[in-house]
């Protein structure tokens, strides 16, 4: 029996062992770059977004539709229970806190300092929902939404010159301009690991403030709605639109509450897709030089196959196939190594901060990142290397198929 | 009598190929008719055209004049992918070497014609096997042509060449490059195929041994017809 063009090609293959070997090589530890340096962008984009969202609005943000443009502190939304409500009950968001963030002006005894506050139920959030349940460096917690202390930023109470248990005054706009305040003590320290936000950065109990700035006791600036899938924000957010918000609530997404982060991030993204189209320029030059020269060495043996019988098409498709073959063992290859590696990277980041100089964590944008070497790919993006990698291989295939398929036969026997 | 149609004809035929500026005039009216279960010996001096006029009868080129016909169809009214069709189904080649698929047993590059054809693979099987075995390489089937002698793989080549019954088995100098009792038993072999199955074979070749086991030898010069003998064989 007369073995089928893929079989053909598939012994083809393995016809010059060494460079079949080199082409895989070349491939795999393309595949392996790849996806390396995706897992590391994409991890960088999750926690970016992550880190962001749990700063402030969340992935999406419930506001007054003109708080994004001017976040006065008259600008809020009424009813935050009812929106707690109706967005947890959407299949797409996971958690909905109330919060009340704003500009305030902080004083102690020493100084006097512009901050940035928000007000939370400690009660309801944790780490997942606000990134500084987990940055306590000194002191305690707030213990409830009605606790009348604070928790400052590190290098503000620094700046402030307040320790645990001073008392501060802070001083807000009210809902009708006035100017109103209230007193707290120092009850932790926290850090965010972003330096301008650890200078900046009060937080107070959710039901105190709204007290001290007269807002009914189910009102507050910003429903900070947490997505289940962090990378469908876009979705969750139409969702909830499509569903029907009340009057004078608007939805905004992280990127859209956070534009400076937003550019960061694509074009960090447009970096990484810049590379992989680079990696599979390189991996389809290799897989088109084995191509190539394996075809002008075969002129002959395509001329006696276009003598028997075979069409040019046929040969078109048997030099196809092993490029198609060649990918798919490339991605094979270089899927065998780069599965240990990723996941031994995935679970040990690598510390960094002895290349960075300190052990703070690097500030993007405001977000402050952990000083830590960490990938993790988006399963998306991982089908898309592979895609590309047997597309480039079999695009890289294609001249020396259209050569083989344009044998002379005679010239070709004439080699002999 | 009455004789069948021929299966190959060739109609004053001329083939000019340019090296350069040069022009040479490898066939120059070339006219020749081959019948069905003949067994012909193209002989010459090396250059006189044999060769050429072999790729011209297997659709592999065309001519500059003149006319090639294969059961009667005009190799110049076919296109591409018909002149293909026509090698598969209708000719059958076997060169002086190399004619192997290197990643091929014996008996799959034997088979590989008819499996283009889409023959069942259980029909390939035992008619290339009865084949193997009619021509002594039975027992070779599995080997890949590296593990086979040049005599061996001109045997695969004939079982392939006339695996499929074609209309004409088209030999260049199919003997010019095994020892000379080799090139008796392949010869043997033709003829015996020749004899047993009715095949046509049109052969060339510049050895005198060759002309002696043919029925008919035609002898070209200077890409033109000098004699054409029938001979006792
Ligand atoms: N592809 C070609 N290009 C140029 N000249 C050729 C080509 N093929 C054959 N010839 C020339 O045509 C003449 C006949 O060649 P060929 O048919 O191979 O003769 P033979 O097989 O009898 O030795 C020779 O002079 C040869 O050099
Ligand atoms: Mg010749």
């Amino acid at each position: 029996m007369g073995p089928r063009l893929a079989v053909l090609a598939w012994r083809n293959l393995w016809r010059n062992r060494r460079r079949t070997l080199l082409t895989l090589a070349s491939i795999g530890f393309g595949l392996l770059l790849a996806v390396m340096f995706t897992a590391l962008q994409d991890r960088n984009f999750a926690d970016m977004i992550d880190i962001a969202a749990r700063m402030g609005g969340g992935h999406v943000s419930l506001q007054h539709p003109e708080y994004n443009d001017t976040p006065t502190l008259t600008r809020t939304v009424q009813d935050t229970d009812a929106l707690v409500e109706v967005s947890e009950a959407d299949p797409y968001v996971d958690k909905a806190m109330v919060r009340i963030q704003g500009q305030a002006m902080a004083a102690t005894a020493g100084r006097n300092l512009g901050v940035f506050f928000m007000a939370v139920d400690p009660t309801r959030e944790d780490e997942h929902t606000f990134q500084l349940s987990k940055g306590l460096v000194e002191g305690s917690w707030i213990d409830g939404p009605d606790d009348p202390g604070l928790l400052l930023g590190r290098r503000l109470a620094e700046l402030l010159k307040v320790e645990l248990g001073g008392k501060v005054v802070y001083t807000l706009v009210d809902k009708q301009g006035e100017i109103v305040s209230g007193v707290g003590r120092v009850k932790g320290l926290v850090s965010t690991g972003a330096p301008s936000a650890d200078a900046g950065i009060v937080i107070l109990g959710l039901d105190t403030v709204r007290e001290v700035l007269g807002y009914a006791p189910d009102e507050a600036t910003t429903v900070a709605l947490f997505a289940k899938d962090p990378r469908r924000v876009r979705a969750m957010r139409d969702a909830l639109v499509a569903a029907g918000l009340p009057e004078g609530v608007a939805a905004l997404t992280w990127d859209e509450v956070q534009p400076d982060l937003s550019a960061f991030i694509a074009m960090k993204v447009g970096g990484a897709r810049f590379m992989e189209l680079v990696i599979m320029i390189l991996v389809a030059a290799s897989i088109f030089n084995t191509l190539f020269v394996s075809v002008l060495e075969r002129t002959r043996e395509f001329g006696i196959l276009l003598a028997i019988g075979y069409s040019p098409m046929q040969l078109f498709r048997l030099v196809v196939w092993e490029s198609g073959w060649l990918g798919l063992v490339g991605v094979v290859a270089g899927g065998v190594v780069t599965a240990p590696l990723y996941f031994w990277l995935a679970t040990h980041p690598i510390d960094v901060s002895a290349m960075t100089g300190t052990d703070e964590a690097l500030e993007v944008a405001g977000v402050g990142m952990p000083p830590e070497l960490r990938i993790g790919i988006f399963p998306e993006n991982l089908a898309l290397i592979a895609i590309f990698v047997v597309g480039a291989t079999l695009l890289a295939g294609l001249y020396p198929a259209w050569r083989a398929g344009r044998v002379e036969p005679v010239e070709a026997i004439n080699l002999a | 009598m009455t004789t069948s149609p021929p299966v190959l004809s060739f109609e004053g035929v001329t083939k000019v190929f340019h090296q350069g500026d040069v022009e040479v005039r490898a066939l120059r009216g070339l006219d020749l008719v081959v019948h069905p279960g003949e067994l012909t010996a193209i002989v010459g001096p090396s250059g006189s055209g044999k060769s050429t006029a072999l790729h011209l009868a297997g659709a592999l080129d065309v001519p500059t004049t003149g006319t090639v016909r294969v059961d009667g169809v005009d190799l110049a009214t076919l296109t591409a992918r018909e002149r293909a069709a026509l090698r598969r189904d209708r000719i059958g080649f076997v060169f002086q070497s190399y004619n192997l698929v290197p990643v091929m047993s014996a008996h799959e590059n034997a088979a590989s014609v008819l499996a283009l054809q889409g023959v069942p693979e259980a029909e390939q099987r035992t008619r290339v096997a009865s084949l193997l075995e009619e021509l002594g390489i039975g027992d070779l089937a599995d080997r890949r042509p590296d593990q086979l002698s040049g005599g061996q793989q001109q045997r695969v080549a004939i079982a392939r060449a006339v695996a499929a019954r074609p209309a004409v088995v088209l030999g260049d100098e199919p003997t010019a490059n095994v020892d000379s009792a080799t090139a008796e038993r392949l010869l043997d072999l033709i003829r015996s195929l020749n004899e047993r199955h009715g095949t046509t074979f049109l052969l060339s070749t510049h050895d005198e041994r060759v002309m002696k086991r043919v029925r008919r030898v035609v002898t070209l010069v200077d890409g033109k017809v000098a004699s054409d003998e029938t001979v006792g064989g």
